[in-house]
């Protein structure tokens, strides 16, 4: 009796559509990605424990270790300079949620330049949203 | 006569082999490049006031207020640990308070670092507290 040929199948991976998934799935990381405006390197953000999670926001204030004044990553030589900027971005915007500013500061600058950038922000119209870590709390015995 | 060369028929397709390599070091670099972390931190909108304002503020209503002044914290001009403090703030039921009654004057006086101020904001802001910086004078 002639026994049926078999047929072998070649155990290759489709590559074909490989091209298009990679694509996809760059097209949805760009989408998604938020680009870091500022340079954060030389800000250590206070520690506070009643902190709670802050979704992103478009305009960003900064100062770092050495005092040096960031507006959207951007340094800037005053705080006259950040509430133009701040005020300009939040042109036509009643929404307290729509008028937050970010905020970050290096814990150890000193209150002679951080107090007028927060009245800077203010007198634009801005909330403060002030970036920093959370700390736990000490344990009570 | 000799015959022109038959030219030789080139392949026009688009090299794609290499596409997907392309496309997976691009997925590549979007994945170490984008934050994944969440910012933390209190939201305030803060009212400024000047000395006299202030002056004028503790005088004709009894606004509480909190100085930083050579390291130390004082609530209501008497000096209180950031532990005491919380407990203060918490007592004045501040969330349930509207207005300018919710407002609480935040002053520092001399060298202060952002840590002690933030600290001292964040409490008032936990509280249910409207922080007004109190800015000093010329």
């Amino acid at each position: 009796m002639k026994l049926p040929k078999t047929r072998r199948v070649t155990p290759a991976v489709p590559l074909a559509s490989m091209g298009d998934i990679a694509f996809l799935l760059t097209i949805f990381f760009i989408l998604t990605s938020n680009f870091a405006k500022d340079d954060t390197r030389k800000i250590k953000p206070p520690t506070a424990r009643e902190l709670e999670q802050m979704e992103k926001q478009n305009v960003s204030v900064s100062i770092d270790s050495d005092g040096g004044m960031f507006f959207n990553g951007r340094p800037v030589a005053s705080p006259a300079t950040i509430e133009a900027g701040v005020a300009g971005f939040l042109t036509g915007k009643k929404d307290p949620k729509d008028r937050m500013v970010v905020f970050r500061c290096d814990q150890g600058v000193d209150k002679k330049v951080f107090e007028p950038v927060l009245a800077a922000i203010s007198k634009a119209g801005g909330v403060i949203a002030a970036v920093g870590e959370s700390s736990q709390p000490p344990a009570r015995n | 006569m000799p015959f022109a060369r038959r030219k030789e028929k080139r392949d026009l397709d688009i090299p794609t082999d290499s596409v997907s390599d392309i496309a997976f070091l691009l997925i590549i670099f979007f994945i170490l490049t984008t934050t994944l972390s969440k910012l933390s931190g209190f939201t305030a909108e803060l009212p400024s006031a000047d000395a006299s304002q202030k002056q004028a503020a503790a005088t004709d209503t009894k606004t509480p207020g909190v100085q930083i002044a050579g390291g130390k914290l004082l609530f209501n001009e008497q000096e209180v640990s950031l532990d005491t403090l919380r407990d203060r703030l918490l007592d004045l039921q501040l969330g349930k308070k509207e207005g300018q009654e919710k407002v609480v004057m935040l002053e520092a006086a001399g060298a202060v670092d952002y840590q002690t101020y933030y600290q001292a904001m964040a409490a008032i802001s936990a509280a249910g507290g409207v922080v007004a910086i109190v800015e000093e004078g010329e």
